[in-house]
């Protein structure tokens, strides 16, 4: 019985983790690992904020695509550098169904060092996104991403 | 028989995980959203739990009429306000803005703000986030008796919608003439219901004199009128008024296909603006072609001279102009000096504003070098013909806010919050 509560016990843990996704400080050291993670991979990395409405339409329109295909090679980083949003980020994120996903965000006052690690010519608007080839190399956009342009970079038909 | 009872003992087993699973599932469930939430708030706890100045995202600095400068931020649902009578060296103790809590938007582009009257009134106005994402209404509050006492805030925005209505500005005059700008979404509410939409935001501008009026503060104090539509949503507002007591704005517009320029509007002369009074066009000032279906975060800056001089600062990431940017206008922004660039692209320069007095035109900004945050200064001597070398005021390392540059007569002084480092103040 004791094996049963302990098996139990584990897939809870497991289940819950996944439930509400994993919540991961952004900075180099997490930034190195998640690019260790899609060497020679293509993806795609979007940040988003929570004081911007068109991150919304970005993020509903990554939820309308993972619905076909969850494991999408995205990375969703929130760029908001404030604990005050802690909570806020959370919730966007299970409205969205992307809790299943690692949600690293920027660390409370560190947001400008942050942002220059991902890339000195970003000055903060959003929604930005970074098309990162297999090779490694790292292609900034911001604004609203279109459909069409997420699909043919993911291969998505 | 015995395949039946393996059977039996097979189901039972299931039943018990099931059972299990399901309780260890809630109870898991319920117990990692509560762990989160309170790890998130101990967090937060452990970093600023005070109502210390130092703990503030933003700081909105101002001088009164007799020279005391003040300086609001924002706490946990309340305001809390200083004086220094000595330009900043030292301040009063804290005194919290004594009305009831409610939330208050205050940060990056939105904070509250404060302006004074000649007979010691104090005019403080914010956004108050709503219950739903992006809504929030303009609140007002005024003290008759320099900060001892403020009114019952009102809402400024008389649609009465559960819209967007935030990032406030306000100018009160000597004799208290109010003017509240703000970016108002009711028209795109309106529209969504209909299954329409619009791009961007409007431009609201409310005006109203309680010290005149004499009458109880309610939202009817205030006139709402539509200046413009199609405004970028998330970017600051700047006013100023001109040499006639004319209202100028400036603020990111959204011209055809989502390319965020600045625009500049002057409205007739305040005391005989009415209602039903056609609005002039903006003039398009900035041509720097930034085409961005986002959030640029970054509003410019706007200071008017004694001879009606337009002095004009604002940032942007165009395929014509990148950076920070910097013009002059002599007929009302119909026509603009070659905008110059200011500050080190390569540093990250940005958010920057301005404020003209005598012949001298100061513009700051931040920079940021992967280590520190630093606040640099240019000066004109000449009304912005030419400008010195660049200098660097100081420093951060634990983030920033936006500065501000403010003038009383002659004493020009810049504001920057160092959140979690201290507020920065220094005459320039």
């Amino acid at each position: 019985m004791s094996r049963f509560i302990i098996t139990s016990l584990f897939i809870a843990m497991t289940l819950c983790h996944s439930v509400f996704g994993k919540q991961v400080e952004f900075n180099q050291s997490t930034f190195d690992k998640l690019k260790q993670n899609y060497k020679d991979k293509q993806w795609l990395m979007i940040l988003w904020s929570v004081d911007c409405p068109a991150c919304f339409k970005e993020l509903a329109l990554i939820k309308k695509l993972r619905k076909s295909q969850p494991d999408l090679p995205i990375v969703i980083i929130n760029a908001d550098d404030s604990d005050e949003v802690a909570n806020e980020r959370v919730k966007v994120m299970l409205d969205y169904q992307m809790d299943d996903l690692t949600n690293y965000h920027f660390t409370d006052g560190q947001g400008d060092s942050n942002r220059f690690m991902v890339d000195s010519n970003w000055y903060g608007e959003l929604p930005r996104s970074y098309f990162v080839e297999a090779n490694g190399k790292f292609h900034g956009k911001s604004g609203l991403l279109k459909e069409e342009l997420i699909k043919k970079w993911l291969n998505i038909n | 028989m015995v395949i039946g009872e393996i059977m039996k003992f097979y189901n039972s087993i299931l039943l018990n995980i099931s059972v299990i699973l399901t309780l260890l599932l809630t109870y898991s469930v319920a117990a990692a959203e509560h762990n989160h939430q309170a790890m998130a708030q101990q967090k937060l706890n452990n970093k600023c739990k005070t109502s210390d100045i130092n703990c503030a995202k933003t700081v909105t600095s101002a001088f009164a009429p007799n020279g005391d400068l003040w300086r609001l931020w924002s706490h946990k649902k309340n305001m809390y306000f200083q004086i220094s009578v000595d330009l900043g060296k030292t301040f009063s103790l804290a005194k919290r803005v004594l009305i009831p809590a409610e939330k208050i938007s205050s940060r990056n582009e939105n904070r509250p703000k404060i302006a004074f009257d000649n007979f010691n009134g104090v005019y403080l106005s914010w956004a108050m986030p709503r219950e739903k994402k992006y809504t929030a209404d303009v609140r007002f509050s005024y003290s008759s008796d320099y900060g001892q006492t403020f009114s019952m805030p009102i809402t400024v925005n008389n649609d009465k919608l559960l819209a967007g209505h935030s990032f406030n500005e306000i100018n009160v005059s000597g004799d208290g003439d109010i003017s509240i700008v703000w970016l108002d979404g009711r028209l795109s509410a309106e529209l969504k219901k209909q299954g329409k939409s619009t791009n961007g935001s409007a431009l609201y501008l409310a005006k109203g004199n309680i010290r005149k009026s004499g009458a109880v503060i309610e939202t009817s104090s205030f006139s709402n009128q539509q200046l413009a539509n199609n405004t970028c949503v998330c970017c600051r507002i700047a006013m100023d008024t001109n040499k006639q007591g004319e209202l100028a704005i400036f603020w990111r517009h959204i011209y055809g296909d989502n390319i965020r320029e600045f625009a500049l509007l002057t409205l007739p002369d305040k005391n005989v603006h009415q209602q039903n009074e056609t609005i002039p066009t903006p003039y398009q000032v900035s041509y720097d072609h930034w085409k961005i279906n986002g959030c640029p975060h970054q509003g410019g800056g706007i200071s008017i001279d004694e001879a009606d001089e337009y002095h004009l600062v604002w940032f942007n990431q165009g395929d014509n102009g990148k950076g920070i940017f910097y013009a002059s206008s002599t007929d009302q922004g119909k026509t603009l000096t070659k905008p110059l660039a200011i500050g080190k692209k390569s540093a990250q320069a940005s958010h920057p504003h301005i404020s003209q007095q005598g012949n001298n035109v100061d513009i700051v900004w931040t920079q940021y070098n992967g280590i520190e945050h630093q606040l640099w200064h240019q000066r004109s001597t000449d009304n912005g013909k030419s400008f010195s070398d660049s200098q660097m005021l100081t420093t951060s390392t634990t983030g920033a806010d936006r500065p501000f540059i403010i003038k009383n007569g002659k004493v020009t002084l810049v504001s920057w919050q160092r959140p979690k480092f201290g507020h920065w103040v220094k005459v320039l």
